[in-house]
């Protein structure tokens, strides 16, 4: 099942995921070099939401790991399932029959699969999504380094499990902290920025048709606005531009305004600081004057 | 493209990833062949596929994307440019040839050059007119001077060269001068490295030296490191709800309805008690800005630390917490403390503070106390200071010093070893070292006590 650049790029297009070229590029060689997709970036820019389309796109099933500090092997790998194993013992002791070998006890049935096993293990390539890999423990880290470099997994009772196919592996990270060298230099790298006033319009009218293109521009002026605060504890994201414009939506709006703004700001800056930031740096006025201001005058270019 | 073909492109690619190295990127063999092997699967004659390509094989880090933008534009250059470029570096060479040869025509003693190296030939004709016809008459007369046999060319020589040091020497230093008037402009780079740059600045530069119009952006830093450590802690404490050691004695005691065999397995619970964090901050007038901000960054910490309790000092002792905990908001607690407090600005006695903390708050010293006193050491009556602090050292767990003097001017300080000797002093002049000390020494080991207890135990000695 080898994808072909085009493919993919209508593949994004259908289930209706904007993502600028080089990105695509990026996925698509993740995928021919059958090497892990590392994508860094501000929350809320789309990197969890990639390695769902991937799995979309590719029509298979998506196996997700979500990180946390205290994440080990057996929540994230394997563990023997210790109950069934006892009452197989319980069983054949009361059955007078043949002697149950220890083999049979350490076998395949006996086996809990957790994620990365359940990819490994999985007959066709699967889209396997590790999440907020920043948020684990270095020694889970380094653990994971071996998973992925090898693509096979040695249980001690059972011996090595290789992979039967290689599964499309895409990690995210928040940059809350530095990752090692060597998870590093095992994948591909793709640094996602937020998208620029006319991308995030294309993402508004695709996932929210129901917005004119003018209005669209519009929200993503004012998004763009926003996020240039760079005091900002939060800035918008993503999906929080899109559940805006939905709100807009439901108001029966068509066009954006300063009181608007200031009404719905709820939705876009959720912490109090933030908001008194905005009504201090930006308020009604601002809004207002940065859209009679005329479209693409220095907004355009991309804020992190 | 500068590619010839065949195998001079990999011998390019070599090339580059060396350059890529010189400026800093950690790049091993291992991605430079990934890098060539992704290129099999790109249009490689398209030049922003085959920027992506190496982007995404040879970059591991957000940091280096910038260095290897430019990197790439300076190494892959179109073929227009790259003629363009061709040609201006002969025009430079042909320049140079016909320079030197002017010099050494010039400078020549009885139609032999001086020997001058190259450098100082280059001097030589980078000089304005009048020092050069000053530097050939001084020549010209030496040689008519001169009679038969040559005992005045060495001499000449020596002159000669002197004199082009001294202009070299002079340029340097003119060229270094104009170097520091330029400042901070001068580097190239757009909107985000410098953005970055100056959070790096802002992280390492001393917290009594910032300049105010840095201080909101100084004060947004540290309120996200605030906020990253808390986050830490949190995911510390689910942490420790993961299991302990197998418990025999509950799982016996949890497996007597399967008739002892142990089906489920207890373990023991992780009991952390936590510690009691007492801040001390010093408000003297030499301390003031620095103290504030580091009161704010354990103020961020308060949602998670809730049992942390602030103290400000100067020549009293004054109570933060309750007027933090009605008014919510350091800020305008300082402000008040600044207005009311006739503390604020005064001669600081760290010794009357710590007395009174000793006498009045002492059900807040406890073995689990952790004091964190925040100040540059310097005191009135040192001598009566060291015993308080030693007496305080003696109620509770810990007494941590941060201190804001540079540690190459500990020694200079008799306050500073002598409050070293009792208390554990860290140096905490940046924003990093401050994040450095509290995330990476205080949390990492101490908030939480771990504390393996054995509950059963209790409860059956109980009912004995």
């Amino acid at each position: 099942m080898e994808v072909e650049l085009a493919q993919l790029r209508r593949g994004f297009d259908d289930v209706g995921y904007i993502c600028d070229e080089s990105a695509l590029l990026t996925v698509y060689l993740a995928l021919r070099l059958q090497k892990p997709l590392l994508i860094e970036g501000a929350p809320g820019v789309g990197k969890t939401e990639l390695g769902k389309t991937l799995a979309q796109v590719l029509r298979t099933e998506l196996i997700r790991l979500q990180c946390y500090e205290g994440l080990d092997e057996t929540k994230a790998l394997y563990e023997w399932n210790y109950q069934r194993q006892l009452l197989r013992i319980q069983i054949d002791c009361l059955l007078e029959g043949d002697r149950l070998a220890e083999d049979d006890l350490f076998s395949l049935s006996y086996l809990l699969e957790r994620p990365l096993l359940k990819a490994i293990r999985a007959p066709e390539r699967r889209v396997l999504l590790i999440d907020e890999i920043d948020k684990c423990d270095p020694e889970f880290e380094a653990f994971l380094l071996e998973v992925l470099s090898d693509f096979q997994i040695s249980i001690p009772e059972l011996g090595t499990l290789h992979a039967e196919t290689i599964p499309a592996v895409v990690l995210t990270s928040n940059n809350e902290r530095e990752l090692s060298d060597g998870l590093k230099r095992r994948c591909l790298y793709l640094y996602f920025s937020f998208p620029d006033v006319l991308r995030e319009s294309r993402i508004i009218r695709t996932r929210v048709p129901e917005v004119g293109e003018r209005f669209a521009v519009e929200i993503a002026r004012v998004i763009a606005h926003i996020r240039s605060l760079e005091e900002l504890r939060k800035k918008p994201s993503i999906a929080e531009t899109l559940d805006w414009a939905r709100a807009l939506v439901a108001l029966d709006k068509k066009r954006v305004d300063g009181a608007l703004v200031d009404d719905t700001l709820n939705l876009l800056l959720k912490n109090r600081q933030d908001q008194l930031l905005f009504h201090r740096q930006i308020g009604r006025e601002g809004v207002e004057q940065l859209l009679q201001q005329p479209a693409g005058l220095g907004e355009d270019r991309e804020c992190r | 493209m500068p590619l010839t073909p065949g195998r001079y492109f990999e011998e390019n690619m070599a090339l580059f990833a060396a350059l890529l190295r010189s400026e800093g990127l950690l790049l091993g063999t291992a991605e430079l062949l990934d890098a060539l092997q992704s290129l099999r699967h790109i249009d490689i004659a398209d030049r922003a596929s085959f920027k992506t390509a190496l982007r995404a094989t040879l970059v591991k880090n957000e940091r280096d994307l910038e260095i290897f933008d430019r990197s790439f534009e300076r190494f892959f250059v179109p073929q227009a440019a790259q003629e363009r470029q061709f040609r201006e570096t002969t025009r430079l060479r042909e320049e140079r040839e016909s320079r030197l040869a002017e010099a050494a025509e010039e400078l020549s003693f009885k139609g032999e050059p001086l020997p001058l190296s190259t450098e100082e030939m280059l001097l030589y004709t980078s000089l304005n007119d009048d020092q050069r016809r000053n530097l050939q008459r001084f020549v010209q007369e030496t040689e008519a001077a001169e009679r038969e046999s040559q005992p005045l060319r060495p001499l000449l020589e020596t002159v000669v060269k002197g004199h082009l040091r001294y202009w070299h020497s002079r340029r340097e230093q003119l060229s270094a001068e104009e170097g520091n008037g330029r400042g901070e402009g001068g580097g190239e780079g757009g909107v985000t490295r410098r953005s970055a740059d100056r959070n790096r600045r802002l992280r390492e530069s001393d917290i009594r030296m910032l300049r105010e119009p840095d201080l909101p952006k100084a004060r947004a830093l540290l309120d996200r490191l605030s906020r990253q450590l808390l986050r830490r802690l949190v995911y510390q404490r689910q942490r420790s709800a993961t299991r302990g050691a197998l418990d025999f004695r509950r799982t016996m005691r949890a497996n007597m309805r399967f008739g002892g065999r142990p089906f489920l397995l207890k373990h023991r619970r992780r009991r952390r008690s936590q510690l009691q964090l007492l801040l001390l901050g010093d408000l003297s007038a030499s301390m003031k800005r620095y103290s504030s901000f580091v009161l704010q960054f354990f103020y961020g910490l308060q949602t998670v630390v809730t049992n942390l309790e602030m103290f400000s000092f100067a020549d009293t002792l004054e109570y933060l917490t309750p007027a933090l905990r009605e008014q919510g908001g350091l800020d305008q607690v300082l402000e008040r403390v600044v207005l009311q407090g006739q503390s604020w600005g005064g001669g600081t006695n760290i010794g009357a503070a710590l007395t009174e903390l000793r006498e009045g708050y002492s059900e807040m010293l406890t073995h689990r106390t952790v004091v964190i006193v925040v100040s540059d050491t310097r005191t009135v009556q040192l001598d009566r200071a060291l015993p308080a602090l030693q007496k305080l050292r003696e109620r509770v767990r810990r007494v941590l010093w941060l201190n804001p003097l540079p540690p190459e001017q500990w020694p200079l300080y008799r306050s500073v070893q002598a409050f070293g000797e009792i208390a554990e002093m860290w140096p905490c002049n940046t924003i990093a070292q401050l994040e450095e000390a509290v995330a990476g020494r205080l949390f990492a080991a101490t908030t939480y006590l771990d504390q393996e207890v054995e509950k059963d135990d209790q409860t059956y000695r109980h009912r004995r």
